[in-house]
């Protein structure tokens, strides 16, 4: 590393996370640069996040942001800073990647918080598959994949000056040949209120009892994987999880799910989550808000009635 | 095409546990190949169907026959290789194995959530670009094509070689090999090497200071029959205000 490395890069493609990343890198002093590769809308949205300044680069059409790593990682090398942010979505991350060796930093996930100590940074980050938090000390130059809560309470800051990054350097050859509508979208995408079952349930049939507590919250019906992709009970784009839907309704009812990280990491961002599992050892209640133990199928008229008196 | 799928092994994180004090124990000493590795494993096989090689690259504990059994024709094994908390770390030893096999159009990594820093960094090491967050991949005029999904849409990019594409899994893996492709694996050559041979030297910067359990309020659960369990969670559901 330089001596001279100083201040933090927050690199975004996109606006999730950006207010938080900005904050964290603020809370380590030195100047906070974001480095926005998207549209314009994009460079305004990180220029009133709160940063000293923003570069800004902007892919052509057929462009992954992804073809433009060489050249954020050219422009690190020479502003040398001693921390990176970036969230772990596809394009930051590569952008990430790529100015972290330049910079000969290391590269550390799911971090949670950071702070300086000394000369060095601190971070905290999951670990364990998130079961706990480990302490790292980073004494030389760190590049973080953040993972910390989303900042939605952020003040709009006075802005910070935008500056094209372009220092003529070309793109990789790595080229979009097609978009398409992925099937993916469904009501439980937008949806405040979702119920969603899995391998619980013991036939087909008896979804018209899962159906039944949907109608009476007033909420959409999603399912586990296997519901969806081996039983076929349920369409499926409804099912929730790593490979399916990324949801965040205020109210996620699970019934009869068991709760592995793969399901769960689709209602990451859920506001209240409720369990209905007869297993009181079932890895959901160690993460949802509410359980209930007991058999879904007498556990979901008792609170039909429930919710209606 | 010439493609290197570089698979990890180690405990599933499924069998950690934390005690109270915060430590991580390990019910299973098991180990075992990424989640993802087995989908990054098929598109090497799909990216060099017509006439080209696939090698395998594993580092210290890994089991190089776990690719030799599923159609993989030799594989490369940096036998004293440890973990790293720093992906950049792990990807610098990977880049060593990589270039230790030559010419290679492609190297494709399980994008894993514990390590999702290693195809970057590993990209970087090498001078390539990096895409991640693959489903499925294919070699179309020279090139490699790719599929991931980006919100609600379906992204194809064509890339030209050489260039690291991790991919993600969609679920377990399906195909188990047989004792067939298990004994055929025993006959496929094997690369051993260390760290010196390849000539690198990754010193790890990070100290790791401990672990302790996450802040996160317990799950409140409900005992009792059905009637009051459930009138009692509707009670806290409107405290809530999601009702
Ligand atoms: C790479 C990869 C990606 C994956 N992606 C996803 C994904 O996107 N989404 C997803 O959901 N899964 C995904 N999975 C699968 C995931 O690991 C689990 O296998 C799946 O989520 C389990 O579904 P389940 O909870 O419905 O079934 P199970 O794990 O079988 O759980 C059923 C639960 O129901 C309880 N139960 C049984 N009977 C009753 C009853 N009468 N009343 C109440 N409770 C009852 C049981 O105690 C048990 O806890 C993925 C796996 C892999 C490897
Ligand atoms: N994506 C990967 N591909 C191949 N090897 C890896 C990968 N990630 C980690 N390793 C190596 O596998 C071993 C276990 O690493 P870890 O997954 O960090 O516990 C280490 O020796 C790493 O160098």
């Amino acid at each position: 590393m330089s001596a001279t490395a100083t201040g933090a890069w927050v690199i975004a493609t996109e606006e999730k996370r950006l207010a938080a990343m900005v904050r964290a890198a603020r809370a380590l002093g030195g100047t906070v640069t974001v480095v926005a590769v998207g549209p314009r809308a994009l460079a305004d949205a990180a220029s009133a996040a709160g940063p000293d300044g923003v570069l800004w680069l902007e892919p052509a059409g057929a462009e992954p942001v992804e073809a433009h790593a060489a050249h954020v990682a050219a422009a690190a090398a020479d502003a040398a800073p001693r921390t990176l942010l970036a969230t772990v979505e596809p394009g930051a991350r590569a952008l990430l990647g790529a100015a972290a060796v330049r910079l000969g930093a290391a590269v550390v996930p799911g971090v949670l918080s950071l702070r300086t100590e000394g000369e060095g940074v601190v971070v905290e980050c999951s670990a364990a598959g998130g079961a706990a938090i480990a302490t790292l000390a980073c004494p030389g130059p760190l590049a973080a994949l953040f993972a910390g809560d989303d900042d939605v309470t952020a003040a709009a800051a006075p802005s910070a000056p935008v500056r094209v990054l372009d220092d003529g350097t070309a793109p990789a050859d790595l080229r979009v040949v097609g978009r398409a509508a992925s099937g993916r979208s469904a009501g439980v995408r937008d949806a405040e209120r979702v119920v969603s079952v899995g391998r619980g349930l013991k036939a087909k049939a008896d979804l018209a009892l899962v159906e039944s507590l949907a109608s009476t919250l007033g909420a959409e019906v999603a399912c586990s994987m296997p519901v969806a992709e081996d039983l076929g009970w349920v369409a499926k784009e409804r099912y929730v999880g790593r490979s399916g839907q990324h949801i965040s309704p205020r109210l996620y009812v699970a019934l009869g799910i068991s709760g592995t990280p793969q399901h769960m990491e689709g209602v990451r961002e859920a506001k209240v989550v409720v369990a209905v599992n007869n297993d009181p050892a079932a890895a959901i209640f160690r993460t949802a808000d509410y359980g209930i133990v007991g058999d879904l199928y007498d556990v979901v008229p008792a609170l039909v009635a429930a919710l209606s008196s | 095409m010439r493609a290197v799928v570089a698979y990890t092994w180690a405990r599933d994180v499924a069998d950690a546990a934390v005690r109270q004090d915060g430590t991580v124990e390990w019910r299973k000493d098991k180990m075992s190949p990424g989640e993802d590795d087995h989908a990054a494993l098929a598109a090497g096989l799909a990216l060099t169907t017509d006439g080209g090689t696939l090698v395998g690259l594993t580092c210290g504990n890994g089991d190089a026959s776990w690719a030799l059994a599923r159609g993989v024709e030799q594989a490369v094994h940096v036998t004293d290789a440890t973990p790293h908390d720093d992906d950049a770390a792990t990807a610098a030893v990977l880049a060593a194995g990589v270039r230790s096999i030559g010419a290679v159009d492609v190297v494709l990594v399980g994008d894993s959530e514990e390590h999702p820093g290693v195809p970057v960094a590993l990209a970087a090491h090498l001078g390539w670009p990096a895409v991640v967050g693959v489903t499925t991949a294919a070699a179309r005029d020279g090139r490699v094509e790719v599929v991931r999904t980006v919100g609600d849409l379906e992204e194809t990019l064509s890339l030209a070689p050489p260039v690291v594409v991790a991919v993600a899994a969609r679920s377990a893996e399906t195909r188990v090999p047989g004792m067939k492709e298990l004994l055929a694996a025993r006959k496929r050559p094997v690369t051993r090497t260390t760290l010196a041979e390849l000539g690198v030297d990754v010193p790890d910067t990070l100290v790791a200071r401990g672990t302790r359990l996450p802040a996160t309020a317990p799950t409140r659960v409900f005992d009792g029959e059905p009637g009051e369990a459930t009138r009692q969670l509707v009670a806290a559901l409107r405290n809530e205000g999601v009702l």
